[in-house]
């Protein structure tokens, strides 16, 4: 069967269920799969994450849909009707072209089902297998049957058959039969033995006589084929390669031309050396001749297994999103690195992470090996990145980070301890913190007591005075040999193309660069070298969360923009909503179903007494007993017999609530009731727990019903309608790069785009550059950019304007744009702010006063234009961090080391023999324009390191200028005189002050426009509807901005695309009646939906804001404010309804 | 240092010099009204005067406090006014206005906050009882007694017919420090002279402009307020003690509110309940009659009306921070439950739990309005 999607994402890490979030939100049906048995990628093993050191990953959540889905926390679970989740799923194959792909998805079966697994762990505990925990970093053994991440819902136990040892324990101890190995199938699945030798077909009959597979053969080659071209019913077929009447080359593929999934495994001698070709050619296995029965015979079980239980699915999609992810740097690949394996106090980073988290191995914590507290930890940078040994010559961009987030978690985890926090130490050879937030984040950590110290160690033996520590030896800035002991020693490990790539990639044919990640294109930093299949997150290249995000936005905008081609977004009709009946005016008449097939349920519920009680109840109208409710037939005799009852109250009993959500819909347009006025209440994990005598279960599920009961009898049964379209117009403010990419990327979906810039001429600061570091020509971009954007019947350009008024709110926004030709007003249902940024200017250093003193951009033009010339240069130096990661603008301004690097090529390509020299603090060539730094090195341009507080001095006499520094390799001062300087210009925000009150958007510290969230919501403003991108936002490069701005075009067209902006029907409202305006909910709602009315006379709800968390009515003292869905009165008479069987 | 005036007091005695400073302070350009105790009709209430000739019937000093005047201060205050107005109060009403300004009940921005020496104040009933028994002396002449005998502290023994009110012996609050201006009586002979002191530049501001003499040392106002904080609270840590007992369990409590009649006059009168309408007389205490029948079931027998514990419990959660101990709870009540018992012993267990005391700071936010990561450590186990 082929179930039609319009995108396919593969990889469930966050890049992959954000960009699956984003195209589900614009209608789009989505097919999110993973190759592992849970949603959530590496981030299921991380608990907090740098630079807020939270988790935080619920700010997603409203993205989800809230209505039609169940929320939780999404490292536990994602709900979305349009979104199918499949795990333990791999690409095979991706045929076709952009718009009409078919893929072919192979799915590993678990051998648990899930519909029958109630967690209850018992299979893993008998489970003798012990293999090392992927959840827990290999710190930690887990059974062959066990439960792949602790907190994921749903959360069934898998059987890892590859570690599988065939004993059947788990089978025996499953209280509920949801482990199949197919037993009774075996005796249906005919082997095929083709081999001259007859001894072979015999030994088979004979080992596997116990499993009852039906043996058959010997047979010839002409027989295979006749059997297969009859179709007789063969699952099986073992071939050898001495097969003499017919070629076993012949035989395999007809076989597969017939039945192209028929599994062939080859027998031969290892010289057969063809066996290889047939391989290629599908045959499924080779083993070599003699068979060894200890080892085949398992094996062949097993593959018997996996045949019958893994599941191929097909699908047709319109494009394709890859999220891959990335792996961590494995230290064991490599005999000894860094003492690593052979010294237990030396770890990786990531098992540092499990080490402290509470879901770590237990009995671990933060010890040493011999099991005393760990007071000394250092971390080393850059282990398995930025070596050209190990195959490396990239920054992996995260891991500095990563260490100083883990300093602080030691260091607050370890602060109650006598003696106060642990020692903690950062290793480094640069300290690359060049997100907007990282420098003060290292600032932070730094004052807090952790300790930097540039030098790359490069040997870690065990102490000789304390053998549970390790010893290094390092050089300290004083050129001084110093000896440290460390109680744990941390490798800083870097990313690795995700494991599997080279299959992944050959599947979904894309190309991956030099090394081994998804190759990209320029100035399209989301699109692979297949057209119409994107990458998503670090599938290109290791990022953090917030860029990974912007890039997973940035993927699916591209993936949608195709979608778009072939069934308009604009166009589709959005599901009718359904009208429900008003029962307000009728007195309750509630329905439950109770779910009785489930397994435990049977056994130790007395259902007929439970009826009974239920009947008593008052509300109470009818009861069922249903059988197997989760299918759909049980749910249709559900639908049947309420439509008997004709109830205004639904109340389910049955298992995994959250899975009933859409359920309750169909069930809502079968009855013509709203679904806000059903319940689904969790029986079966009740009765699973009950104990194996079934005591007090049964109070125990009436008191849990009785419960739901009492919910809906409070249930506010006004209905909700709150639905307003939102204006399919979308205005972007600002008409550089980022502009102008965000206003094509939204135009193509069909809106109406306004495009306002201030100058005359679009284009902005890119027109500046003349060539990217990776040569490509950004002008040429830009003016195609300009001239598509001139072209676009969707887009209205204004230039020499600016929006002079702003008002409204998300959906519906009312400007006013002044443009020389007068005012123009426009309703807007979105904004997207790419206002830019602006090279600092600043006089000092010699600047604008001496001839030989200039910036990058002005050296990379100058150079460019031929007004520099090489010739007539004798040295040229450098000073970066001009004016960036100082006290004024402290952040990395990113683009300048980029620039430096550039230029000292450019240098060197026109002259390799001049003398070039680079001051900096650290150099920030983060992701893969590490390689080109490595190259500027190798031309021989010296790069010399200066701390803030000593910077490089200078002179200026007879034309040149004097630079003089300490440098700390050589351990003494040196004095460049240079024909030429070149100052690293930072970039600074354009002043936003005004745009930023008219939009009624924050401004961060630096000046530039504030992110709702730097990691989750990184083009979100802090006004809704409000979408920021570009520098306006903060430093970036040309491909990070393009990203941005097409991560910012995403989320405008979601919020455009809505036909109904409606608000979810669990929103707080206010009884302004009893209202005493004291305001205390607006301090305490975490999503700004709340303020205090411009007349100081009421409190206002934004109902679009709202996602119902309830802290507004946890913290009113009178219940001023309400949560629809959860008013007191109910929720008081649900507790009384729990007390009154168990007090 | 802030200014210190000398009020001096003539033959007519302390009440008409106090009248007469008040009339300086209408007189002044800035003030458009002083709020005051008055005898009104017979009855000491805090009126609002505009009218100089009215000043003869205030007295700050009168041992009669009927109700905590911050409400009706933070009703006066919320929203537009025209000039400022003098407010001449109790250091528990300054307290518990700061209270609910920090709730957005009212504005300090224009009011000018006086706030009187506090003798303290008889229970209302006793106060009633009094006037009818002794029905030939004047209000004047009563106040004046009572100036007379409570310095020495006599009035705050149990023994004392009457005493001053219960909440008034606990306090160790006698001196307004919130206020702009302090009207100090401690430590005066109030027969010659009291003192303006000013404590903000507002006070500061409306004190210079008065014109007044300077003082001379405030040595011994210090130290009397500093012996009386001292005796008041020695005498708080023996009914907090007594308190504790006498609700240490669920059972205990019970039995402490076992004549509350839920009337609800407790909150209608406690200064610091701020709510416009209490969640006890809203919907979300209309039970079902199913809910009704499963109480009684389950206890054999159910006291109604139901929910008084819950009242009171509900009630030290939601104000037990904003406490201020002025015991009007207890002075409301009809059957002499000691509401302000446990209201001063839970609320300064709570307020010392978040290190915050009511009353003390306007700039002080609210424990509840703040959130901290890592707070209450010995509840939580300070585990993240």
């Amino acid at each position: 069967m082929t179930a039609t999607y319009d995108a396919l994402v593969v990889g469930a890490g966050v890049a992959g269920i954000r960009s699956a979030l984003d195209l589900a939100g614009t209608g789009q049906k989505v097919a999110l799969i993973d190759h592992s048995p849970h949603l959530g990628g590496l981030l299921v093993q991380l608990d907090k994450q740098f630079p807020t050191d939270n988790c935080g990953m619920c700010k997603m959540l409203p993205l989800t849909e809230r209505e039609s889905s169940s929320q939780f926390c999404m490292r536990k679970g994602l709900f979305h009707s349009n979104i199918d989740i499949l795990l333990s799923t791999r690409l095979e194959s991706l045929e076709g072209d952009p718009g009409q792909f078919h893929a072919v998805l192979r799915k590993h079966a678990s051998f648990v089902d899930p519909t029958r697994c109630i967690g209850c762990g018992k299979c893993a505990e008998v489970c003798p297998v012990e293999v090392k925990s992927e959840f827990n970093a290999g710190l930690e053994a887990r059974g062959a049957a066990h439960l792949p991440v602790p907190q994921a819902i749903p959360n069934h136990y898998v059987v890892d058959l590859d570690n599988c040892v065939r004993c059947w324990r788990c089978y025996d101890a499953c209280p509920t039969k949801a482990i199949d190995f197919k037993f009774a199938e075996r005796e249906s699945f005919n082997i095929l033995v083709a081999d001259p030798d007859p001894q072979t077909t015999a030994d088979l009959a004979e080992w596997l006589k116990k499993q009852k597979f039906p043996i058959e053969g010997p047979v010839d080659g002409n027989s295979v084929l006749e059997r297969a071209a009859e179709g007789k019913d063969v699952r099986l077929l073992i071939l050898d390669m001495s097969l003499s009447d017919v070629s076993p080359e012949r035989v395999l593929s007809r076989c597969l031309e017939l039945n192209a999934r028929l599994p062939v495994i080859l027998t031969g001698t290892p010289e057969q050396a063809e066996a290889a070709r047939l391989l290629e050619q599908g045959a499924l296995a080779f083993v070599e001749k003699p068979l060894d029965r200890a080892k085949f015979v398992p094996w062949l079980d097993k593959l018997y297994m996996r045949i019958v239980s893994d599941e191929i699915i097909e699908i047709d999609a319109a494009a394709v999103v890859l999220a891959g992810g990335f792996s961590c740097y494995d230290p064991s690949e490599v005999a000894d690195v860094l003492g690593y394996g052979r010294s237990p106090g030396v770890v990786t980073s990531l098992e540092l992470e499990r080490l402290v988290s509470s879901t770590g191995p237990k009995g671990r914590g933060l010890l040493r090996p011999d099991g005393r507290p760990a007071r000394r930890i250092a971390w080393l940078q850059c282990v398995g990145s930025r070596d050209l040994k190990k195959k490396a010559d990239f920054c992996s961009s995260i891991c500095c980070m990563i260490s100083i987030k883990e300093a602080n978690m030691v260091r607050r985890l370890t602060a109650e301890q006598e003696g106060g926090p642990a020692e903690t130490t950062i290793f480094s050879m640069d300290l690359r913190v060049f997100g907007k937030p990282f420098q003060s984040y290292l600032d932070e950590a730094k004052a807090s007591g952790t300790r930097f110290i540039r030098s790359r160690i490069h040997s870690i033996i065990p102490d000789p005075a304390d053998p549970g520590a390790v010893r290094v030896e390092y050089l300290d800035d004083a050129g001084v040999l110093q000896v440290e002991s460390f109680d744990l020693f941390v490798l800083g490990v870097g990313a690795r193309p995700p494991a599997g790539m080279n299959e992944l990639a050959r599947a979904a044919g894309i190309e991956t660069n030099e090394w081994g990640f998804c190759k990209t294109m320029p100035f399209e930093p989301a699109r692979t070298s297949r057209l119409g299949v994107f990458a998503a997150g670090s599938f290109s290249g290791p990022r953090d969360i917030s860029e990974s995000l912007v890039m997973a936005d940035a993927a699916a905008l591209g993936a949608s923009r195709l979608v778009n081609i072939y069934a308009p977004l604009r166009e589709r009709r959005p599901q009718p909503e359904p009208e429900f009946r008003d029962v307000t005016r009728e007195r309750p008449r509630v329905f439950v179903a109770v779910c009785s097939s489930c397994p435990m349920v049977e056994s130790r519920l007395d259902t007929d007494a439970l009826t009974r009680r239920l009947r008593a109840m008052s509300g109470v109208t009818g009861v069922a007993l249903v059988d197997r409710a989760c299918t759909s037939q049980g749910w249709d005799r559900i639908i049947d017999k309420a439509r008997e009852v004709d109830p205004n109250r639904v109340v389910i009993g049955a298992c995994m609530p959250y899975a009933y959500v859409p359920r309750l819909h169909e069930l809502g347009k079968a009855l013509n009731l709203n679904p806000a006025l059903m319940d689904v209440c969790d029986v079966a994990t009740l009765t699973a727990l009950g104990g194996d005598d079934g005591e007090g279960t049964d109070s125990e599920v009436f008191s849990r019903l009785r419960m739901s009961v009492a919910k809906l009898l409070g249930a506010d049964p006004r209905p909700t309608a709150q639905a307003r379209p939102a204006s399919p117009v979308a205005l972007v403010a600002g008409g550089g790069l980022a502009g102008l990419t965000a206003a094509l990327a939204v135009a193509d979906h069909g809106y109406e785009v306004h495009l306002v810039e201030e100058r005359e001429e679009l284009g902005g600061l890119a027109m500046n550059i003349r060539r990217t570091l990776d040569g490509e020509d950004p002008v040429k971009h830009v003016e195609l950019l300009i001239d598509q954007a001139g072209k676009h019947p969707n887009i209205r350009i204004h230039t020499d304007s600016r929006v002079a008024l702003h008002l409204g709110r998300a959906g519906r926004f009312f400007s006013v744009v002044n443009t020389p030709d007068g005012p123009v007003p426009v309703e807007h249902g979105a904004a997207v702010l790419a206002t830019g940024g602006v090279e600092s200017k600043l006089y000092e250093w010699g600047f604008r006063v001496h001839k030989n003193v200039m910036t990058q951009q002005e050296l990379e033009q100058r150079l460019a234009d031929g007004t520099v010339d090489t010739a007539g240069l004798n040295a040229v130096a450098m000073i970066q961090c001009w004016r960036s990661r100082d006290e004024e603008r402290n952040y990395c301004s990113r683009v300048c080391c980029q620039q430096a690097v550039k230029n000292v090529l450019e240098l060197k390509r026109r002259r390799p023999e001049l003398p070039v020299f680079v001051f900096y603090r650290d150099i920030m060539t983060y992701g893969f324009m590490e390689h080109f730094y490595t190259e500027a090195r190798r031309t021989g341009a010296q790069f010399i390191r200066f701390s803030p507080d000593n910077p490089p001095a200078m002179e200026h006499r007879d034309g040149k200028t004097i630079v003089s520094a300490f440098d700390p390799v050589l351990g003494r001062n040196v004095e460049v005189h240079a024909d030429l300087l070149a100052l690293a210009s930072g970039i600074e925000p354009a002043d936003h002050s005004e745009i930023a009150e008219m939009f009624g958007v924050e401004m961060d510290e630096h000046g530039f426009l504030k992110e709702a969230e730097y990691k989750w919501r990184p083009v979100a403003s802090t006004k809704y509807g409000v979408f920021v991108c570009g520098l306006a936002k903060g430093p970036a490069n040309m491909e990070e901005s393009i990203a941005q701005a097409q991560a910012a075009a995403q989320r405008a067209v979601r919020m455009l695309h809505e036909k109904h902006l409606a608000s979810g029907a669990v929103v707080a409202e206010v009884r302004h009646s009893l209202c005493s305006l004291c305001g205390k909910c607006i301090e305490v709602c975490p999503y700004e939906a709340r303020r205090l009315s411009p007349t100081m006379d009421k409190i206002q709800v934004d109902e679009l804001l709202c996602q119902g968390c309830g802290s507004c009515a946890a913290v009113c003292p009178n219940s001023a404010t309400i949560l629809r869905g959860y008013s007191d009165r109910q929720v008081l008479s649900v507790i009384d309804a729990a007390l009154e069987e168990t007090v | 240092m802030a200014t210190t005036s000398r009020i001096e007091v003539r033959q007519n005695g302390p009440l008409a010099a106090i009248r007469e400073f008040l009339a300086k302070v209408l007189a002044d350009e800035e003030i458009a009204s002083v709020m005051a105790v008055s005898n009104v009709r017979g009855a000491m209430m805090p009126t609002v005067v505009t009218d100089p000739e009215k000043l003869s019937a205030v007295d700050p000093f009168a041992p009669a406090f009927h109700l905590n005047a911050a409400r009706q201060v933070a009703r006066l205050t919320r929203g537009e006014m025209e000039g400022h107005m003098a407010a001449v109060l109790r250091p528990c009403e300054i307290r518990a206005f700061t209270e609910l300004v920090k709730l957005n009940q009212g504005s300090p921005h224009n009011i000018v906050l006086i706030g009187v020496d506090c003798y303290g104040a008889y229970a209302s009933r006793d106060y009633h009882a009094m006037t009818r028994a002794n029905g030939s002396k004047s209000p004047d002449e009563r106040t004046l007694e009572f100036m007379g005998k409570a310095p020495s502290g006599g009035l705050e023994d149990p023994a004392a017919t009457p005493p001053v009110a219960q909440a008034c012996r606990v306090c160790e609050h006698p001196s307004p420090e919130g206020a702009d201006i302090i009207l100090g009586l401690f430590g005066a002979d109030a027969s010659k002279e009291m003192w303006a002191i000013a404590k903000t530049p507002t006070g500061e501001g409306l004190l210079n402009r008065l014109g007044l003499p300077d003082a001379d040392s405030l040595e011994a106002r210090d130290r009397a307020v500093e012996e009386m904080a001292a005796r008041r609270l020695a005498a708080l840590e023996i009914m907090n003690a007594q308190t504790a007992e006498k609700i240490s369990t669920p059972e205990k409590m019970a039995d402490y509110l076992a004549d509350c009649v839920n009337c609800y006059n407790c909150r209608v009168a406690c200064p610091v309940c701020y709510c416009k309408e209490c969640v006890f007389v809203t919907d979300v205490f209309e039970h079902e009659p199913w809910q009704y029948q499963g109480w009684a079931r389950k206890k054999g027998a159910l006291r109604v009306p139901v929910d008084t514990m819950f009242y009171h419990l509900t009630r030290l959660a939601h104000s037990s921070t904003a406490c201020v101990g002025c015991g009007q709870c207890s002075n409301a009540c009809p059957n002499d439950i000691p509401v302000m018992e446990m209201f001063r012993l839970v609320g300064g267990r709570t307020q010392a739990a978040f290190g915050y005391e009511a009353g003390r700071d306007p700039d002080e936010p609210q424990p509840l309005s703040v959130f901290l990561e890592k707070e209450l450590a010995e509840v939580t186990g300070g585990v993240d």
